[in-house]
């Protein structure tokens, strides 16, 4: 028996309200299953980052529903959603994106100590694992200007995992690093995947990412021209 | 939400840390403004507590006189008050002059714990020292309850109040009036009322110069040595009370003249034109202290909304990993909310500070040596706190709200 899927959209359409009207989705449907590793791919412009930003719950579909783990998150409110990607999400996006002002444990904690479902001694112990998992020992009171970019991206996976998300969203998370560095991020959420059960869903342009997917589900004009 | 309020908080303190020239010149701005609210007001209430105290104490709160506000109704008019009669031009009985039934109004003064009344009278005599001739408005009191309700006994350079009742016929004078008869203590002199009763009184006490109700013309005998030289045996033409709550006059000389229809006049209504004018004052203080106050918030608001325009892509991040827009609110509020509560505690000190050097500039006035009348009191530590923290939170909570707003879609599509 096949897992119930985890992402399930129907007919999303995303409409900037603009002069002229900008279609950035038009009319996408798909499911998701628990576990998979999806690649979204197409040209710039195609609307991948846009599809991305509904999915995590940080952009509102003009049409079409959207479901999550069975529940339709199209009509939430605002804090709901927030919980949402709080509890449930991890984001990666291309540049790191670190807040500058903490140090790597801050910052891989802070989403913890947000959600507050662990104590403060319990969050930093468990960031520390996080990072050691992504081979940062010793880096943990590094404030990211300190830090190379593959090391920074790390971070943010890291962060991403702090509060033991169901579903990885990644942006072009290996967009700004080397060949060696993109390798190693690969690595990392092929692992989660297929050890961890997690949903990877990553927007990219690396055909080394689209190739060792699972699944590529290839978009043209705002619409899924096919997924493999 | 403990937690979560130190944690959002702590935050917010990362971010003013980072920025610190800005944060500098907020919290000057903020601890000079609530500095010099401090210093201004407390010269300013000082000053004017100073002056009340003056005006309370300079005579006894409230004046019960011989006077009556309005004539006493005709019995016709009392009998037959909505006929058509009119009397007009009548003529009203020649009484003596004084206070009816005084003993009364004393006993229902007496029976309060909380006030004091001295009766007295005062009249007129010609005081004659050898060729010399001078007008005396003479005030006759007894000492004891006397120094119980006015400030007379401070004012005597020489003597003291009780000499009147221990020596037979004294009077205490003015310095001045001394000086112009050429008298001294000790010496006597001869009084004639306007009745022609003639006394010998002799001085066994000297008022200071300068102080203008009691110098200058005035002095004061025994009620009963006023009463014998004027013929007005057991009369008296005014009751002095002190209260121990001198603001409590307005109301309680309200009620005795509404029951005695004696004219009651509490130091407030004596000195309307004062406290009016003290009024105006504080309106102007505090207009000017405020707009000080508020000008200090416009540096939090310059801080809480530069802060909010640099950390947009900060705000689309913590958005995305699962942060309200109002954690981000609340993030920038605190920011500005800081620095103005470190902007108030530099203030105090400055505050105190300024306080400490007006308090200790001395100056001499007539021979004294005085210093500033400040008023130091927490209400106003608390009133600077509370109108700067409560314009701090608006300063900051206006440029507070973009951060709620920024949508981080805008931001990630910009920066991907």
């Amino acid at each position: 028996m096949t897992p119930a899927p985890l992402i399930r959209a129907e007919g999303l359409t995303r409409v900037l309200a603009v002069e002229p009207p900008v279609t950035l989705i038009r009319d996408v449907s798909f499911e998701i299953r628990q576990g998979e590793f999806v690649a979204v791919i197409g040209p710039s412009g195609c609307g991948k980052s846009s599809l991305l930003y509904l999915l995590g719950l940080l952009d509102r579909p003009t049409e079409g529903r959207l479901f999550f783990d069975g529940e339709d998150t199209t009509d939430t409110d605002g804090n709901a959603r927030a919980n949402m990607r709080l509890a449930r999400f991890g984001f990666v996006f291309q540049f790191h994106f670190l807040l500058p002002e903490f140090t790597a444990l801050e910052n891989v904690t802070l989403p913890m100590r947000r959600l507050g479902r662990l104590a403060d001694r319990e969050a930093a112990a468990r960031g520390r694992d996080l990072l050691g998992a992504m081979g940062l020992d010793g880096q943990e009171h590094k404030t990211p200007d300190k830090m190379s970019g593959g090391q920074r991206q790390r971070v943010a996976i890291a962060r991403a995992l702090a509060n033991d998300p169901a579903l990885i969203l990644g942006d072009e998370p290996t967009g700004n690093l080397d060949s060696v560095n993109s390798a190693r991020v690969i690595e990392i959420f092929h692992d989660l995947a297929a050890k961890e059960g997690r949903t990877i869903v990553c927007v990219t342009h690396d055909p080394e990412v689209a190739a060792s997917a699972h699944r590529r589900i290839h978009m043209l004009d705002g619409r899924v021209e096919r997924i493999d | 939400m403990l937690r979560r309020f130190s944690l959002l908080l702590g935050i917010a303190l990362r971010h003013i840390s980072k920025r610190k020239r800005q944060t500098l010149v907020a919290i000057a701005g903020v601890g000079i403004g609530v500095g010099f609210f401090l210093a201004v007001s407390a010269l300013m209430i000082g000053s004017q507590n100073d002056f009340v105290e003056t005006l309370i104490d300079a005579a006894p709160h409230i004046i019960i006189s011989d006077e009556i506000r309005s004539p006493t109704p005709q019995p016709a008019v009392l009998a037959f008050p909505d006929a058509a009669v009119e009397v007009r031009h009548y003529k009203t009985r020649n009484e003596v002059r004084g206070i009816k039934d005084w003993q009364g109004i004393m006993r229902t003064i007496g029976a309060r714990s909380d006030a004091v009344a001295s009766p007295s009278l005062s009249g007129a005599v010609t005081l004659r020292v050898g060729g010399r001739e001078e007008a005396l408005a003479i005030v006759g009191v007894e000492p004891g309850i006397e120094a119980q309700v006015s400030d007379v006994e401070q004012y005597l350079k020489e003597g003291r109040l009780r000499n009147l009742e221990t020596t037979q016929g004294g009077v205490i004078i003015g310095e001045e009036m001394a000086s112009r008869l050429g008298v001294r203590m000790g010496d006597i002199m001869a009084a004639t009322s306007a009745r022609g009763v003639t006394r010998t009184l002799k001085i066994v006490g000297l008022f200071e110069r300068g102080r203008g109700q009691f110098g200058g013309s005035s002095g004061y005998v025994l009620l009963r040595e006023a009463q014998s030289l004027t013929s007005q045996p057991f009369v008296i033409n005014r009751i002095g009370i002190r209260l121990d709550d001198p603001y409590a006059a307005e109301d309680i000389a309200k009620r005795l003249e509404a029951r005695y229809g004696y004219k009651a006049e509490s130091w407030q209504e004596r000195s309307a034109d004062f406290l009016s004018l003290l009024v105006t004052r504080n309106v102007i203080m505090y207009t000017v202290i405020s707009a000080i106050l508020l000008v200090a918030s416009f540096g939090i608001y310059t801080v809480v909304s530069t802060s909010v325009a640099d950390k947009r892509r900060d705000i689309a991040i913590m958005r995305s990993m699962g942060f309200s827009s109002g954690d981000l609110q609340a993030v920038f509020v605190m920011e500005g909310f800081t620095l103005a509560c470190i902007g108030v505690l530099a203030g105090w000190a400055l505050g105190f500070g300024l306080m400490q050097v007006l308090g200790g500039i001395e100056f001499n006035i007539q021979g004294s040596t005085e210093t500033i009348p400040l008023d130091r009191s927490f209400f106003q530590y608390a009133i600077s706190a509370g109108a700067s923290l409560f314009s701090a939170i608006i300063a900051a909570w206006l440029p507070a709200r973009k951060a709620a707003q920024v949508d981080p879609v805008d931001i990630l599509r910009g920066a991907v």
